[in-house]
């Protein structure tokens, strides 16, 4: 039975995959970005810092607190703090209440003040640093950090916000990728347990434009294509043996029933077992037939092929069937044009020819003629077996070279002669014709590629 | 006639009951076999004539025997059977030495006539002249005469009588003069071989004369030496 992809789960872990991903691409993103700016802004208070300690420094002392209060007044923002020490720390003038516990001199830092002038607060954090003035006094300069704090904010917040729908899309993607994936993964598996099951029909869905999956399917389909007439092809031979089989089995079985009935005397019962004999070896002749038919797809064979005198091949033939034509009436011209050689198989070959002319002697009227011609096109040797009779009608055509096919009309026979014929002519790379408007069957030898260079041979 | 003794090495029950009864009716001794290394023992042990061999035995196939058998030089005639219809098995059995070759399914007659065709092959070639009772078969010449009478034999029935006044009073099937007059290894649709063979007797027995050819139905022809 069918079970859905248990990695189904491809699909979150692809989501979470690419969310980690996102998060980390963002988080090291802010980071930098933070750091920059952060940076930037340290060193531009630092810069406005030093040019406080620098501008006070250089204030008489007596003016100092004054500038001081002048400073702080044009300050509207209440964001810088300045104040001034004597040299025991007590405030002299300033918005800060005291100087902060670690005071690095010369470089600033990030430290707690108390500021005086901040309404409900008592305590802010400020980068600030302390300088001492020539007189021994010391300057308390910083910039208040809640804007840098509120920016810090601000980029937290436009992150997080830009995550969830970052995060969202991720998983949303992954999981449609995850889907697609497992789809696809699935689609080939019900393909292949329903090939398992023995249905080759399926096939699986290829675009028009297809990915590069596509173009694999694409392949497997052709590959199913194949094994489903190779399948095909096989309970074919099944469906050929039973049928061929079948007729001559019934008769051999009615027959012998009668016989076992009927035969009276020895004489009877011997002229029956006779019969039965007959009918038992034409069934294995039709056997040895089509194994025979089956081992010429195996073009193995063609290693084996030598170089035929396709004249004298024809000859024989002729030779061969003269007697058998001559007893039925049937007059056999053989016409043969000398020097025509083919690669080939001779005893095939042979069986190939014999079988038109045994066809077309059996077939053709009695007391009409056959004729058997060898002649050469070019380079191919043409064989044609021509009778006077009507032929194999044009529907019948490509009917008659399949295993298991016997004319309407013809009750005898193997029915499997002209389907070896193909067979040996397949194999030698040959073409079986049927001509038009005649009763007339040719075989199409072309000539052999050169074959001194060995690789027909292994 | 000493007996002859024939090993048998098949390891089907049922086949080789049929051909150690048709090996009696013929008058043979059969020792039977049915693995290789019985067969191998038994080649060892007895004065064996000649021995028919299956291919897929338990225990390998029977060509190895023949090969071996071949290797140390023995001649044994052997007849190699098989289920294994290949149109290349033919070859490949001749090839590993043996001496005929007949596919499964066939007729004990077949099986009786290709034995004894091994069992006494003529002396085949050297002797253009053969003499066998009233017939003078002159293949140089290319002619034949019965007590005189020129026969008339078109070159292939004269190479069809020549095979059987070689093997007077012996079955030859169909199949053998296909194999061994005309060469060929296929089966014809059609009768064609009876055919020749008629043409060849009317020939050969004139009006009045004493049949030389007889046909054996269901089997094949047999020569037969008058007197």
């Amino acid at each position: 039975m069918f079970r859905a992809d248990p990695v189904a789960r491809t699909g979150w872990r692809w989501g979470g995959a690419l969310a980690a991903m996102l998060v980390f691409q963002s988080l090291v993103l802010t980071a930098i970005f933070w750091g920059f700016a952060n940076d930037n802004h340290r060193r531009a208070i630092e810069h406005g810092l030093a040019d406080d300690c620098t501008f006070f420094a250089l204030t008489p002392a007596e003016e100092r607190p004054e500038e001081l209060r002048e400073r702080l007044s044009r300050d509207i923002h209440r964001e810088q703090f300045l104040a001034l020490f004597d040299a025991r720390g007590r405030l002299i003038a300033g918005n800060v209440a005291r100087l902060p516990a670690a005071s690095g001199v010369g470089r600033s830092i990030v430290a707690a003040v108390a500021p005086t002038e901040l309404p409900g607060r008592t305590s802010d954090v400020a980068r600030l640093t302390v300088c001492a003035m020539p007189d021994g006094t010391r300057l308390l300069t910083g910039v208040d950090l809640d804007d840098a704090e509120e920016a810090l904010r601000l980029v937290w917040r436009s992150l997080l916000l830009a995550l969830a729908p970052g995060l969202l899309l991720a998983l949303g993607v992954g999981l449609m990728l995850g889907r697609r994936a497992a789809r696809q993964v699935d689609a080939v598996r019900r393909l292949t347990a329903r090939i398992v099951a023995g249905d080759l029909r399926e096939r699986l869905p290829v675009s028009r434009r297809p990915d590069s999956v596509g173009l694999l399917w694409a392949q497997v389909n052709a590959m199913l294509d194949r094994l489903q007439l190779l399948v095909a092809d096989v309970r074919g031979i099944g469906d050929d043996i039973a049928h061929q089989l079948r007729t001559p089995l019934t008769r051999l079985r009615a027959g012998l029933e009668r016989g076992l009935r009927e035969a009276s005397d020895r004489g009877a019962f011997e002229r029956v077992m006779e019969r039965a004999l007959a009918e038992i070896d034409a069934l294995l002749g039709v056997v040895a037939a089509l194994l025979r038919l089956r081992e010429l797809e195996d073009h193995e064979r063609r290693s084996r092929f030598t170089q035929v005198d396709l004249a004298r091949l024809v000859e024989d033939a002729c030779d061969l069937h003269r007697p058998m034509a001559e007893d039925r009436g049937v007059t056999l011209v053989c016409l043969v044009h000398a020097g025509v050689e083919v690669r080939g198989d001779p005893s095939l070959l042979m069986e190939a020819v014999a079988n038109l002319i045994d066809n077309s002697v059996k077939f053709g009227p009695a007391l009409g003629r056959v004729s058997v011609e060898l002649d050469r096109r070019d380079t191919a040797g043409i064989i044609t077996v021509r009778d006077d009779g009507e032929g194999i009608a044009v529907s019948e055509r490509s009917l008659v070279t399949q295993r298991a096919y016997r004319s309407p009309g013809v009750v005898r026979g193997a029915g499997l002669g002209l389907a070896m014929v193909k067979g040996i002519a397949d194999l030698h790379g040959f073409r079986l014709h049927f001509v038009e408007g005649e009763s007339s069957v040719q075989l199409i030898c072309p000539a052999p590629v050169d074959h001194t260079s060995p690789n027909s041979s292994r | 006639m000493r007996v002859t003794r024939i090993l048998l090495l098949e390891d089907d029950a049922g086949t080789a009951t049929e051909i150690l009864l048709e090996l009696a009716a013929a008058g043979h001794e059969a020792l039977h076999r049915t693995t290789l290394a019985g067969a191998a023992e038994a080649m060892r042990e007895s004065a064996i004539d000649a021995m028919i061999v299956d291919r897929q035995l338990p225990d390998g196939d029977g060509l190895d025997l023949i090969a071996a058998l071949r290797a140390e030089g023995r001649r044994t005639p052997a007849l190699v059977l098989s289920a294994l219809g290949s149109l290349d098995d033919r070859v490949r059995g001749l090839r590993a030495g043996g001496d005929d070759y007949l596919p499964k399914p066939f007729a004990l007659v077949e099986l009786a006539a290709r034995l004894e065709a091994l069992l006494r092959r003529p002396e085949e070639g050297r002797a253009t002249r053969l003499i066998v009772g009233p017939l003078d078969l002159d293949l140089l010449g290319g002619t034949a005469t019965r007590a005189g009478r020129l026969l008339g034999l078109l070159p292939r029935e004269l190479k069809l009588l020549d095979y059987l006044a070689r093997r007077p009073g012996r079955i030859v099937t169909r199949s053998m003069l296909l194999q061994d007059v005309w060469g060929y290894t296929f089966e014809p649709n059609s009768n064609v071989v009876d055919v020749h063979m008629g043409r060849l007797r009317r020939k050969v027995d004139g009006e009045g004369e004493p049949a030389l050819i007889r046909n054996v139905r269901g089997q094949g022809y047999v020569f037969d030496v008058p007197g």
